[in-house]
Formats: C-alpha cells, structure tokens, sequence
C-alpha cells in the first residue's frame, strides 16, 4: 500500500512537465522544425534554479512566497487525484470543494504576487487571471456537481476510479457535454492558445505569461513547474472521465493512463497549431459556453432521471 | 445564567459609573477598559459552559431567569439555549475586540464629542444585544431590539458633525423602523395562535402551514432588513462607512446578523414551512451573495467595499439557511442538519473575519486620513502589522483553505451536495444553482479582495507623486503603526481566524450544537463523525501541502545564498519615465469583471475618456449605483412622500384639532364596543 502511495506521489512530482515537452514537439512538427527535447521542460527548470534572481524594490516578502504557495497548493491539491488505478493519498467526502479551492488559493497568492510589482501590465494580467479565474470556477463546480450526481459520489477518488463506469452507456450526451466543458475551462485555466498564448511575450495580451513577468531565477522555475502540475492534474481528471475502463492490472492501467495523457498533450499541442488566440474580449464568451454545456449537461441529467 | 447576570450587572454599574465620570476623560475610559473585559469574559464563559453542555453540572448556572407580571403581556424572562450561545459566544468576542479597539482608536480623540458617552452608550448596547440574544419572551424581545436600534443610532452618528453621517443614521433608523413594524405583527399572530407572548409556549404550539408561510414572509421581510437581504439592504452600504470602526465592525459582525438569529428562532418556534419558503429563502440568498460582492467590486471606498461584502456573506450564510429549510420541509434531516450548522458556522466566522478586516481597514484610514482606495498604496511597507493582519482576513473572507472560512463554506456547499442526492429534481434543480451561486460568490470575492489588499497595500503609494523617493517609500508623510490597544484585538481576530481553519473540529461540535436548538431533534452521532472528521481529513491536506512548501522554501534558501541576487526597479517593458500613477488601480482592476455583468449593474461614468493624439486634460469617474436604492427605493419612497403630502392639513399643529381627533377616536371606540 505504502509502495502504491509513493509511487502515485512520484508521478505527480516527476511526470508533469514531459506533458509541456510533448506539446512544445507537437507544436514544431506542426511548424515543420524539429523543436526542443521532449525534456526541455525539465531543463528549463533546471536552469532557472542556477539563474541569478532579481527583485524589485517594490516588492514585499508575498513576491517571493506566491510561487512556493501556489506550487504547494497545486501539489496538495495533487494527493486528492487519483491516477491511473492508484488511489489517492488522501481521500474524502466532499474533498472535490478542497481541491477547487487550492486551486483558487494559487490563483490569489499569484495575482497579489503580480500586484506586488506595481506594474500596470501585471495588474493588467492579475485582473484578467482574476476575471476568468472566477468565471471557469462556476462551470468547474457545476460539472463536478453533475459528476458527483452520476457517481452518487463527492470524493474524487470514487467519482474517478469506477464511480463513472456505467455512465457513458446511460448518459453518454451528458459526458460527451462534461468533456467539452471541462477541455473549454482547462484551455482557460492553463492559459493554452485560443485563450492565451505561452509562446509570445507582448505584455498587453497575455494573461498568464504577464502575471510572472518580474519573477527570474528559482521563482520562475517553481512557477513553471506549479503550471505543469497543474495542467496535468486537469488532463488525467478529462482523460478519467473519457476513459472510464479498467482492466485492474496495476502495470496495464498505468501504461495506459500514460498513453491517454501523452495522447491528451498531443491533441493540445494540435489545438495550439491549428487554432489563433482568441481577442481577449471574446474569451468570457468561451468561458459562457463552456457553463452553457455544463448547464445542457445538467439539464440532460435531469429529464432523463440519470440521478 | 448567573455568569450572564454577573457579566450583566457588572456592564450596567460601569456605564453609570462612566456616565459619572464623563467628565474626565480617563477614568471614563480606563473603567470603560475594565469593566469590558470583565463583563465579556463571564459573558464568554457563560456561552461556552452552554455549549459544552456542562450548563447542569456547574452550580452557578441555572438555565433559565424570570421575573413575573412585570408589564402586560411580557415578562422579563430569559435564558439562554445553545442558539443564543452560539450567538452569545460570537458577540462576546467581537465586542471585547471592537471594544478595545475603541477604546484605543478614541483615546488620542481631541474632538468636541463626549468620549464618556459614547463608552456608557457602547455598554449599553452590550446589554441590549445580550438581551435580544436571551430573551424568551416577544415583547422583551421586542423592546430591547427597539433600544438597540436606538443606541446603535447614536453611535453611529459619532461624527455628526457631517451631514452624510447623519443622513445615514436617520436611513438606518426608517429601515429598522419599517422592520420592527413585520416583527410586531409577527409576534402578535404567534403569540395569540400560542396564547402567550413567552418563546417556550409558542415552541410548543403547532402551527398550520398557511400561517407558518405568513409568519415567515413577515419574519423574512422585518429580520431581513436588518440582516441586509438584497434589495432591504440600502441602509447598509452608508451607515457602515459613516459609523466610527469599531462600530462599524461590531454592526457588521454582530447588529446584521441578529437578523439571522431572528429568522434561525423563527425557524425554532415554527418548525414546519411550505417548501417554497425554502426556496424563496435560497433565491434571495443567492440574490444577496452575488449582487452584494459585485457592488462590493465597483466599490472605489474601503469601508464601503467591506460593507457589501457584509451583504455578500449574509447571502453565504442564507444559502445555508435556505437548504436546511427545503431539507426539512422534504424530511431529509442530513441536509437540514448541515445547512444550518453550515449557517451558523458562517455567522461565527464572518463575524471574526469581517471584524479583524473593519478593524485593519480603520487603521488604514486613520494613518492616511483617506477611504479612498485609489489614493493608497504601497502600505504594506509603512504599515507591516496592519497589512499581515488585513492579509488574513482577506484569506479568510475568500473561504481559502488554512483559514476558518473555508470550513464554514464547505459546510454550506456540503449541504447543497447533500441536497442534491437527498432530493428529488425540484430540490436537485435549486441546490444545484445555489452551488453555482456559491462557486460565483468565492470566485468573485477572492477578485474583490485580491483587488482590496493589492490596491491598498502593495504597489507603490499612488496618491502622493511629489513627496516619493526613489524606492517608492513615502518619505515625509507621518504614516505610523497604531500601538498595542489597536493591535492587540486584531491580533485575536486573526488568531481566532487561523484557529478555526486548522483545528475546525471545536467549532463545527458548537455549530451542531446550535443547530440542535434551531431543529429540536437530536443530531445523530454519525452525522457529526462524517463531517467533522472529512474536514480532520482536509487538514491532511493542507499539512502535506505545508510540508511541501517548507521543501521548496529550504531549496530556494540555499539557492538564493550561492547564486546572485539582484535588486533593481520593476520592469517596466523599457519605458523609463515611470510614475506611480500608472499602476493599476481598483477600478481598473475590477474593469474586466464588471463589463461581464453590465448588464445587470447600472454604472455612471461623469466626465470623458480623451480620444485625441494629443490628449490634453481631462477627468473621468465612474461609480456603479446600487440598482434597488436608486431604481426602487428612491421612487417608492417618492411616490409615498406625494402621496402623504396630501393628507398633510390632519397635521395642523393646532392642540384644539389633536384634541377633537382623540376625543373622536374615543367616540368611534365606544360605539364600537356599544355595537
């Protein structure tokens, strides 16, 4: 058991960054270049730990703690999920509301490390994270409310480890609705294109990439690897709830589950190839369509008595 | 109850004895001090001997007190069960804090004001709230809520000096006023379906469904006013920031949610409402929680920001009140037990976290002489204790974990999740949506305070370009931290904050506890077990994620010490003539957020945005008004102002014609009798 929830730790330290490195490769073949190293990610972060830091002079203790929060936070977050077949560390009734309030408590400890500065650009890109931060919650809840509904469920570990199995053959529209809105709100949550571009670095359009502008050297680098995590913690909840079959072997699930997230990354790294970044004022009208599916979902749920 | 009487006894002999010594601005203050800690500590003791349920087994405490045939009808008779400790224990501890602070924010006070006064009027009102929370019987319930009204009055108009204070007053005197008007008729129709004006009879009665729905529509309107459901809440927004703080902090953690423990004993005496009463509860809920954060947003004034957000977290807490009762109305005592237990917990809370952020928030504005957001900045340096302690609430006020608020509004979701598997789809639909409702009010209250802390703390100071150095340090404004009198009731505050969000288990038994009280029945065991101990599970969590930051805070220590650290100006993207104005402020923040709801705000935007090459000079202000005070109210009252004009020659101020009118009066009710 004790070997199990190590093992479900390990991945969640060390797998998250290679989701980056497989979508920064798909990028450039859709590009026609032969791009980074699949592990240029953990080299990046690596690198920033050597880097010199600067600080500026406007900033208080939270510039330099916000990055550690929001990582630990995220990480915490982490020993809710559950991964392939292993449970998680720590499970219980309700904990789906924790872990989308750890998400939220990184989120504020970012955006007041952004207005530390006092810069207008990053209060520019803390008010936007703010914004859509807000609204993407709304849909989050929703859809793992109607999760939990067709789980009969609050906690995470049972809605995702078989809490779904027979659902996609009673309600399959109504997951069909979830996955969409749920792939809407990650795009937004980790500031992928056509909500955000990580590539550019123009300051008055970017959300995320704004926000950390001033950090440099080991901040940056836990940043980077808080937004890895997190991405990851969003790509295995999609892919648990697309993928709902198990076979029960400890070695084949997780192969598998690896297979689906790596498969996961690429259809990311195909969205940002193929689609332009949105103008920032539609991005709440993506965000209204997101709850709309969830809401359709919901609605679905409910005439047809999948409760 | 002879802790209370003691702690009673010893707050009227120490506002006669202040009254005494008005005079002298010292002993007044210094008897003040005393006699407040003494009187809230009994007070405290009293509350949690309750509700430890140890109330039999001390000798000092019997349960109840009366004194027989004291006016028609009423009696003076109290006692105290686990809801109004519950309440008890909250307000003792804000009143202590608020108290305190007071007495330090008042001390270096050199204005005309008699400080004596307003210290035997602070005590006073100690009293009366005390005997709102422990009456049980209607009419001294009514007659106390009737004083505190009129003391928290005068109080608040500290500084009438200026017409806006006074305006406000008189505001909140005409909206109570229209609420005690519900609360009376309310009483009567219990009291003579009960026959008998005392609490416990009426508990006792049954009361049919009809008259259970009217009761509470009366309850919903006259408490509601003074809890500040959306659209009774106008008199909140300006009654808050006019008050002095500490009166401020005391109004909005405690005298608004008197409201609630009015609905929550309404809910005790009638136990059984029509489901839709339930429902309409969590729609006005839901109304409040999201209506009042984004006033909250388009808020530009600190004390006024704060005060929605009182209007937001009246909202939370309704939620909890809401689903309890639609729980019970279905029979689905799970649901029930948690909302109002999530309820109760949120009124505790809110009244710590919203008290420690009035509190630093008064600090604020008593070291820059300004309420103005857009005017600070930069604070966090000047002002290192206020900023940390304004830096928790704010935390707690999110509902963020670590911190108390997130037990409370997990408690609250927790019900709503439990609604949606214990209901049918009515109940499912309506839960559902307040879940949203929930989700939307913390997604937009951790914007509003990410707003509220980095626009007046972080940054650089926006108000005084002249006077900065070049690190953006005020240099010759005289900004001082306030002293240990200030300090040290924000410093509890924030205690009780982090204390209630890492060791929740205390407050969630005494939050049971009082639900006990609201329900009548007995809460099971294994109810309690499985939402306290998931919470024991959350701080798991929250530990592993604090050994995780102690990691990566050891890694960055060693990595700051052999790798170089520079400090240099922030980046600006290359433009150098920086000035500190050019940082964001808090409407600019909250810009974004606000055009997404336009539709349902009114916003008045006075001057022009300058569209030329060459701008020249040019003002803008924008302010969001607040929709049912100036599209509902305003004309209402209009209309009723024309309307009573008319029937204005009844005043003639001659005492002939008063004369004429009593002697008619007494005509009409002879031959009443006669007929």
């Amino acid at each position: 058991m004790h070997i199990l929830l190590l093992l479900h730790l390990t991945i969640l330290f060390v797998f998250p960054p290679l989701l980056l490195g497989i979508i920064g490769k798909t990028k450039a073949f859709f590009a026609g270049r032969i791009g980074p190293p699949l592990l240029q990610p953990y080299f990046d972060i690596f690198k920033l730990m050597h880097k010199e830091s600067v600080y500026s002079v406007t900033t208080n203790w939270i510039f330099m703690a916000a990055p550690m929060v929001s990582t630990a936070a995220i990480l915490a977050a982490g020993t809710l999920m559950p991964l392939a077949d292993f449970k998680p560390p720590i499970q219980f009734w309700g904990d789906m509301v924790l872990f989308v309030y750890l998400f939220a408590l990184a989120r504020f400890v970012i955006v007041l490390a952004a207005l530390d500065t006092g810069s207008s650009l990053e209060g520019m890109g803390a008010s936007r994270e703010a914004t859509f931060g807000c609204l993407s919650e709304i849909t989050m809840f929703l859809n793992l409310t109607i999760l939990a509904l067709l789980s009969r469920s609050l906690s995470l570990s049972e809605i995702f480890l078989g809490g779904l199995s027979s659902s996609w053959l009673q309600v399959g529209p109504v997951l069909i609705l979830v996955v969409v809105s749920f792939f809407l709100i990650l795009l937004v949550e980790n500031s992928r294109v056509p909500i955000d571009d990580p590539e550019t670095h123009l300051e008055l359009t970017m959300i995320h990439e704004v926000i950390v502008l001033d950090h440099s050297g080991i901040d940056l680098a836990y940043v980077l690897y808080g937004k890895a995590v997190k991405l990851f913690l969003f790509a295995s909840m999609l892919v648990s709830v697309i993928i709902t079959f198990r076979v029960h072997d400890f070695l084949i699930d997780t192969a598998f589950f690896f297979f689906e997230l790596i498969v996961f990354a690429v259809l990311i790294g195909i969205v940002e190839s193929t689609m332009a970044r949105l103008r920032l004022n539609k991005v709440p009208y993506l965000l209204f369509s997101a709850f709309i599916f969830s809401i359709f979902g919901f609605t679905v749920i409910l005439v047809r008595g999948g409760h | 109850m002879a802790l209370l009487l003691i702690s009673l006894s010893i707050l009227i002999i120490s506002s006669l004895l202040i009254l005494l010594f008005c005079r002298s601005k010292e002993i007044s203050a210094c008897v003040f001090l005393w006699s407040l800690v003494a009187a809230c500590g009994f007070g405290l003791w009293s509350a949690l001997s309750v509700l430890c349920q140890k109330a039999m087994s001390l000798p000092l405490t019997g349960v109840d007190f009366r004194v027989h045939g004291t006016i028609p009808l009423g009696e003076f008779y109290i006692g105290i069960d686990a809801l109004s400790a519950f309440f008890l224990l909250l307000f003792f501890i804000l009143s202590l804090a608020a108290g305190i602070y007071g007495y330090g924010y008042l001390r270096d006070y050199t204005g005309q004001r008699n400080t004596g006064v307003h210290f035997a009027l602070y005590h006073l009102l100690i009293i009366v709230i005390t005997l709102v929370l422990v009456a049980k019987n209607a009419v001294l319930f009514l007659v106390a809520w009737e004083i505190m009204t009129f003391v928290s009055y005068f109080l608040i108009t500290f500084y009438n000096e200026s017409e806006s204070v006074r305006k406000a007053g008189y505001l909140y005197l005409i909206s109570t006023h229209v609420g005690v008007f519900c609360l009376l008729v309310m009483f009567l129709i219990m009291g003579a379906q009960a026959g008998s004006m005392n609490f416990d009879q009426m508990t006792a009665t049954q009361f049919p469904l009809a008259l259970a729905a009217l009761l509470f529509m009366l309850a919903f309107v006259g408490f509601g006013i003074k809890a500040g459901f959306i659209p009774f809440h106008i008199w909140l927004p300006h009654a808050h920031p006019a008050a002095p703080t500490h009166i401020s902090a005391l109004l909005s953690g405690v005298v608004v949610k008197l409201g609630i423990y009015g609905l929550m004993r309404v809910m005790a005496i009638v136990k059984d409402f029509p489901l839709w009463c339930g429902v309409l509860l969590l729609i006005m809920a839901a109304i409040s929680g999201v209506g009042g954060v984004l006033y909250a947003l388009g808020q530009h004034e600190i004390k006024k920001l704060l005060a929605y957000h009182s209007i937001e977290n009246i909202g939370i807490i309704t939620l909890g009140l809401g689903i309890g009762m639609i729980g019970h109305a279905y029979h689905q005592e799970t649901v029930a037990f948690i909302g109002y237990a999530g309820a109760l917990l949120h009124t505790f809370n809110h009244a710590v976290f919203k008290g420690l952020l009035f509190l630093s928030a008064g600090s604020v504005i008593h070291c820059t002489h300004t309420g103005d957001m857009d005017h600070m900045g930069g604070l966090f340096k000047l002002l290192p204790w206020t900023g940390h302690l304004f830096l928790i609430g704010s935390l707690s006020i999110c509902g963020l974990p670590l911190f108390n608020g997130f037990i409370s509004e997990w408690l609250v979701y927790r019900a709503l999740l439990e609604g949606v598997f214990h209901l049918d789809v009515f109940g499912i639909i309506f839960s559902s949506l307040a879940i949203v409702a929930l989700a939307l009010v913390g997604g937009l209250a951790a914007l509003c305070f990410t707003k509220a802390f980095g626009v007046i703390f972080l940054g650089s100071n926006k108000s005084s370009e002249g006077h900065q150095g070049k690190e953006g340090r005020l240099s010759n404004i005289d900004i001082k931290e306030g002293d240990l009198m200030l300090r040290g009731p924000m410093i509890l505050l924030a205690a009780i904050c982090l204390w209630g969000g890492l060791f929740p288990a205390n407050m969630v038994y005494f939050a049971f506890q009082g639900t006990q009280a609201i329900t009548g029945l007995q809460i099971p065991f294994v109810l309690k077990e499985a939402v306290i101990n998931p919470l024991l599970s959350a701080t798991r969590v929250l530990s592993f994620g604090g050994v995780i930051f102690s990691v990566l805070a050891l890694v960055r220590d060693f990595l700051v010490l052999h790798y170089p650290v520079r400090l240099t100006e922030t980046w600006s993207c290359g433009y150098v003539k920086l000035s500190h104005r050019m940082q964001y402020t808090a409407s600019s923040f909250a810009r974004p957020i606000l055009k997404i709801f336009r539709s349902a705000l009114v916003f008045r935007v006075e001057g022009k945005i300058s569209k030329e090459y060459f701008p020249a000079w040019t003002s803008l202000k924008s302010s969001v008004k607040d929709v049912s005070e100036s599209l509902l109210f305003r004309p209402l009252f209009y209309v009723i102002k024309k309307f009573s004009r008319k029937l204005k020659w009844i005043q003639s101020g001659h005492t002939q014609t008063y004369i004429l009118y009593v002697f008619l009066f007494l005509v009409i009710l002879l031959v009443w009798k006669l007929i």
